[in-house]
């Protein structure tokens, strides 16, 4: 960057300059056009996380004022409480088993359309379609209907309901997760419309088949739009919730095992009124979900390749 | 530059203007309609005492002209969460719908109105003394019951008559009930109960049914890891035999009549509370009739008269003594009291019970006639529960489908509930 090579009075002499005030009203005017969105950052995203930390020390029923207890609910959290650490495994099982899936699932797609001559477009939105369905409620409902006893799963393979099993349950909510790889399948769809044609002209030129040409073009050229939406993912899925709540109909049942960390930090507070523990609970989560991410960046030095890093 | 701070000012003004919009949207939309007072009003319960708490609500709007009912009710477990989440934000409806397990909490953190103040609006002189009590605490009368309410084993008749068993009769011991089941699963084919393992309500009629409490005076726990793994063991041996509900279908419960496996046609009796029983009535086609719960081996009886479906007013409402006038409307009312019928329990109200009682219809009728055989047989109910039941009991449930599902062993998931119960009950 050459900017950096300006002293410092160097740059801010143009705004010391008669101009001066109108530069100052047009800061103002822009902090004004600003305003709704930091007022609601401070107002719905700052304040009530300040209050969460508080509250994560504190003994609070939502009803009586909270009580200061220091470091109680994190030592209970870890050393008393054995379904907690139930819904961390849980919530492991469930990212290990979903990320992957639907990652897979999105490049297989987004493949498969790349090749495509004609309807490319229907398809990328018909694909698309879940991912905006996904979200809602509606759809999780249906999803429990499906999988339930003597739903459409039950009546094809005759396994009964997968939600009413406790190994089959995480399986369900985890399917829905996957069915909704619209998101990540655009973005992998645009990151190989730009790998330049001629690295495979020039792999095939070499003898390179389909799947060398795969391995050794498409993986390397496509590694940051991966390394994108893994982080992506996975910070979604350690905070899955919708999917794991309509699916074991409020419970995170049977027997806990789609008891997701965010469905117990729910249970905990809105069920049992342990506001305080939840809190706990919450920041626990935010800094296991800042550590992985930390430690994906770490690892994709190695594995990560940028285009631009070839050319220096 | 006069240019640019006109145009700099007319922004301002239309942001400021915007978020007084956004500002004045996120505003209570109370009081809007026309000076006339609104009252928003709640309740659980299942879609038949639904429809005649809108008749009876629609009625009361005509008395008053000058007052709008806002109502909306839904299943318990949901209806539950969304009080307190409602409550803890300052937002409780004006009227609510409580049960006797959520009175202490409401009440000590401040939630509930004290009715006494209301007293020109709201006549308690025609219920009885003791049952009125049940809704004071710390001698402050925070809500009023609407009903008294006592569990049953409700079953399908046709289902039960077909089978050639002979239908329970007076009262049975929970071996006999247990004989019984068994004997119902052999003929029919599908499991004579829902698995009474699950529901804390069940074990507490079963601790009764020995002498003990599920909770002491002073509100720690009335019974010991011990008794809680002879009652999951004789579930858990019930279950294995396919005399009561596989977990499958016992894991689906969720305080609805249409979840349940009697509900659903996939059994033949279940136990709940009489009034909720009354849902059945649509969904069994073979009619419904109501026994009485197992007793003791001894025939100590477990089950006990619930002052249910109390009645309470919000202490942040703005119109307390129109809140008020509602809830004497539901109480004393006599058309009210014919169009809700025995929809959250017999009446409370004593000159309208018996006025009333002999004009009860369908099912009211064999609600009455049920609790009328129970009079006099029963024991004193345990006092209110401490707060930490209320969390307690989906607790209950959930170490019980550790049991069901075979992940642990009725002693292991016994010990585990006392612990957590311990701890929620200590702080």
């Amino acid at each position: 960057m050459t900017t950096t090579a300006i002293p410092a009075e160097a740059r801010h002499a143009p705004a010391a300059a008669p101009k001066r005030r109108p530069g100052r009203e047009r800061e103002g005017a822009a902090w004004v056009f600003l305003s709704p969105w930091v007022l609601g950052a401070i107002v719905l995203t700052l304040l009530p996380m300040a209050v969460s930390l508080y509250l994560s020390f504190t003994d609070y029923d939502l009803f009586s004022p909270p009580k200061w207890v220091g470091l109680r609910n994190y030592v209970q959290m870890f050393t008393e409480d054995p379904r907690y650490w139930r819904s961390v495994v849980t919530t492991l099982t469930y990212v290990v088993v979903a990320v992957p899936l639907q990652l897979a699932l999105a490049l297989a797609v987004a493949l498969a359309l790349k090749g495509m001559k004609r309807g490319k477009g229907f398809y990328r939105s018909a694909f698309y379609a879940p991912s905006l369905l996904g979200a809602s409620m509606s759809i999780a409902l249906v999803w429990r209907a499906v999988f339930n006893d003597g739903g459409t799963v039950d009546n094809l393979l005759g396994t009964g309901g997968w939600v009413n099993k406790p190994g089959w349950a995480l399986l369900a909510v985890a399917l829905l997760t996957v069915w909704q790889f619209g998101a990540p399948m655009v973005i992998f769809l645009a990151g190989l419309q730009q790998i330049p044609p001629e690295l495979y002209e020039a792999a095939a030129v070499d003898g390179a088949g389909k799947w060398r040409q795969f391995l050794s073009v498409t993986v390397p050229m496509l590694s940051p739009v991966l390394f994108f939406n893994l982080v992506l993912q996975t910070i979604q899925a350690f905070q899955v919730f919708t999917p794991a709540f309509a699916v074991s109909a409020g419970k995170g049942g049977p027997a806990d095992s789609t008891l997701v960390y965010t469905m117990y930090l729910y249970d905990r507070g809105f069920v049992a009124s342990h506001m305080g523990y939840a809190s706990a609970m919450a920041w626990v989560l935010l800094l296991v979900i800042g550590v992985v991410t930390a430690v994906l960046f770490r690892t994709s030095r190695s594995w990560v390749f940028y285009a631009s890093e070839g050319e220096r | 530059m006069p240019g640019h701070r006109t145009k700099g000012f007319c922004a301002s003004a239309a942001a400021l203007a915007l978020c007084a919009v956004l500002a004045g949207c996120g505003g209570p939309g109370e009081s809007a309609g026309g000076g006339k007072v609104v009252l928003r009003y709640t309740w659980w319960g299942n879609p038949d005492r639904a429809e005649r708490t809108e008749q009876a609500v629609a009625l009361f709007e005509k008395q008053h002209p000058d007052i709008d009912v806002a109502t909306s009710f839904s299943g318990y477990d949901a209806y539950k969460q969304k009080l307190a989440t409602q409550a803890a934000g300052g937002d409780a409806p004006d009227v609510m719908q409580l049960d006797y397990r959520q009175i202490d909490q409401y009440a000590s953190g401040g939630v509930l109105l004290d009715l006494a103040k209301q007293k020109s609006a709201l006549r308690t002189s025609e219920i009885d003394p003791g049952l009125l009590a049940t809704g004071r605490v710390d001698d402050v009368q925070y809500a009023i019951p609407q009903g008294r309410g006592t569990e049953t084993v409700a079953y399908d008749v046709r289902t039960w008559k077909k089978s050639g068993v002979p239908l329970p009769g007076e009262s049975w011991t929970w071996s006999e009930w247990a004989d019984t089941m068994r004997a119902l699963a052999k003929k029919t084919g599908k499991p004579g109960a829902t698995d009474p393992g699950q529901s804390e309500d069940a074990f507490e009629v079963w601790l009764r049914g020995r002498g003990k409490t599920l909770y002491t005076e002073d509100g720690s726990l009335g019974f010991t890891a011990g008794d809680l793994t002879r009652w999951w063991t004789f579930t858990d041996r019930l279950r294995r035999e396919g005399a009561v509900s596989p977990a499958e279908q016992t894991t689906q419960l969720d305080g609805s009549v249409e979840n349940t496996p009697l509900g659903r046609g996939t059994s033949v009796t279940d136990a709940n509370w009489d009034a909720p029983a009354s849902g059945f009535a649509a969904l069994v086609e073979g009619g419904v009739a109501l026994a009485p719960m197992p007793t003791g081996e001894d025939g100590t009886p477990g089950q006990y008269f619930k002052p249910s479906m109390f009645v309470g007013v919000s202490a942040k409402t703005e119109h307390p003594e129109q809140a008020a006038r509602l809830v004497d409307f539901l109480i004393n009312d006599r058309q009210a009291a014919k169009i809700l019928g025995a929809s959250r329990g017999i009446p409370v109200n004593e000159t309208i019970r018996d006025e009333i009682g002999p004009q009860l219809k369908d099912f009211d009728k064999t609600i009455a006639g049920f609790q009328a055989s129970l009079e006099g047989k029963l024991k004193d109910p345990p006092q209110a529960p401490p707060s930490g039941d209320n969390a307690l009991q989906s607790t209950f449930q959930r170490d019980y489908d550790q049991v069901s599902y075979a992940r642990m062993s009725p002693r292991e998931a016994a010990e585990n509930y006392v612990t957590e119960a311990k701890a929620e009950l200590r702080s």
